[in-house]
């Protein structure tokens, strides 16, 4: 603080104390802003009422300055200034309202690599004593390169310097200083603490946060790919990759539905027997293996799929050579099946002659067809193996299934009472 | 708060050498801001380096029961109980079978609560 004479206005003197100087020890320094003239003596003291005693210290001068020791820190207290030629003048001294901490010492600097920031750490001699431990105010000053200096304040004993705000591959120096906080020590700043120099990052590690932030967006966007992928699987599921990956295996009533195309005229596919009152139906006691089959299951031709229709009504039948003979139905048959001679008359129509006159290969005994074998190779000819007796009775000859069945596949087939077999089995190996 | 003084000035040794004083009119009595700054940031370290310090004589005085004094601080009469206790404890700085240290730090204690309180004492000379 600063104490003048108003009344002579010939000195002022600044003072400050320094807590803990020496052990328990305070200490008090003043000196004259004004140096008085060097012929007179002045000298300065420090003064306490007790009781109605004024006791007073003098203060030890040392060059210019004036020096003083002492513990309590509670009493009021005065300056005085004694001159020879002047008389004594006071004024009231609160040493706790002067207080100049101790210089901060070992300042440290320490990169942070991942955070790109700089530590700034220093100490104060009052850490240890126990009046303005906690009560200080510390200010770091830094700048680059005889720049200018800036500064930050802190309460605590370390302050962090953001890179982003430093430029890089720099030199940098940094210096601390430290105040009482004002609650109820005050005082001035102390000195400068020497300085320390640090070299900032280079550009590099800029590079690497940018490279960083580069991976960070190729995570999102792959994460967000995989959500698009995952929901793509999920809606095309069941209609797409479910059918390609593990196809369904054919079901025969479909298959053998989808065959046999349904008739415009509401015409019932059935399997009941009861249906097939009109074949006759033969047992059959064996089995063999046919040759390939003739595209049974080519797209059938308007004259195939008429087929059915018109086999539906009776007047229809007469049209059916006709339409046969353009047609290449071809019926596979492995039991040797053979239409009888009834169902083939009534299929073919009553003009035999005209029947018998046509080429064998291209009338209805295409349905005879074998595996593309005809059994009307050895001149199956109706008029000649079936008989016209509308009775149905068989061809003379005892017709044996192994016997017939055993010269089908030969095409030796002369028989005039064979008959086709159609069955199951047959549309099963055609798959 | 009749308890305030009582809260703060908790030395247990202080109660252990109290013996009557004349009662002395302080003038901080109304002032309990300011003694409340000025014992937590300047007292209360001087006198937990007293209780410190005084660890080592504990024993002795206990041994020694006939010693033994008991003080019951009454209420709305802490600041004289304060006073005291303060005065009393100036004589430590007499006693010289204790160390130079101890007893310059409980002169400072004992000067530093008078101070505070603006008391003074009139049966004992006060030595700095």
């Amino acid at each position: 603080g600063t104490f003048g004479d108003d009344e002579s206005g010939n000195f002022d003197i600044d003072c400050f104390s320094q807590l803990e100087f020496k052990e328990s020890y305070s200490s008090l320094t003043c000196n004259f802003t004004e140096l008085p003239p060097r012929n007179t003596n002045y000298t300065l003291a420090l003064c306490t009422k007790e009781d109605s005693n004024y006791l007073c210290f003098d203060m030890e001068k040392r060059d210019d300055v004036y020096f003083l020791q002492f513990t309590d820190l509670l009493s009021n207290k005065d300056i005085c200034v004694n001159s020879e030629t002047k008389r004594k003048v006071c004024w009231s001294l609160i040493v706790t309202d002067f207080v100049k901490p101790e210089v901060p010492f070992n300042v440290n600097i320490t990169y942070q690599k991942e955070a790109n920031e700089y530590l700034i750490q220093y100490s104060t001699p009052h850490s240890w004593k126990k009046y303005l431990k906690d009560k200080l105010i510390h200010q770091i000053a830094y700048r680059q390169e005889e720049g200018t200096w800036k500064t930050i304040e802190s309460p605590f004993l370390q302050v962090k310097l953001l890179g982003k705000y430093l430029s890089s591959d720099a030199l940098y120096e940094v210096k601390v200083r430290s105040q009482p906080n004002g609650d109820y020590f005050k005082g001035m700043w102390s000195e400068w603490s020497t300085s320390k120099s640090f070299r900032t990052a280079k550009e590099q590690h800029l590079t690497e946060s940018s490279s960083s932030v580069v991976l960070v967006i190729l995570s999102v966007l792959g994460f967000m790919l995989c959500i698009v992928v995952i929901v793509l699987v999920i809606t095309f599921w069941e209609n797409r990759i479910k059918p390609a990956v593990w196809p369904n295996l054919p079901d025969h009533k479909k298959t053998l539905e989808q065959l046999c195309k349904k008739p415009k005229n509401n015409f019932d596919i059935s399997f009941n027997p009861d249906s097939f009152g009109y074949v006759h139906i033969h047992k059959v006691d064996g089995i063999r293996a046919r040759a390939e089959v003739e595209n049974f299951l080519q797209p059938s031709t308007p004259q195939e799929m008429n087929l059915p229709e018109k086999l539906r009504s009776g007047s229809d039948l007469k049209t059916i050579p006709e339409m046969i003979d353009k047609s290449n139905l071809n019926l596979s048959v492995t039991y040797g099946g053979i239409w009888s001679a009834e169902d083939l008359h009534r299929l073919l129509g009553t003009n035999q002659s005209a029947v018998s006159e046509g080429n064998c290969s291209s009338c209805t005994y295409e349905v005879c067809h074998t595996n593309g074998m005809s059994l009307c190779d050895e001149g199956f000819n109706l008029s000649s193996t079936v008989p016209l007796d509308p009775s149905g009775q068989p061809n003379p000859e005892p017709l044996n299934g192994d016997t017939t069945l055993q010269r089908l596949p030969t095409s030796e087939m002369s028989s005039n009472n064979e008959e086709a077999y159609v069955t199951m089995s047959s549309f099963y190996k055609i798959q | 708060n009749p308890a305030f003084f009582r809260s703060i000035f908790w030395i247990l040794p202080l109660l252990l050498v109290l013996s009557p004083v004349n009662s002395t009119t302080c003038t901080m009595e109304n002032k309990t801001t300011e003694i409340r700054m000025k014992y937590e940031n300047i007292l209360s370290h001087d006198i937990e380096e007293l209780v410190n310090m005084s660890a080592e004589y504990r024993d002795r005085c206990c041994k020694n029961k006939n010693n033994e004094k008991v003080f019951f601080c009454n209420d709305t009469q802490e600041i004289q109980s304060l006073q005291r206790m303060a005065c009393n404890m100036l004589k430590f700085f007499q006693k010289q079978r204790l160390s130079r240290d101890f007893r310059r730090k409980a002169a400072l204690v004992s000067c530093g609560t008078l101070q505070v309180l603006q008391c003074k004492c009139e049966s004992h000379k006060k030595e700095k």
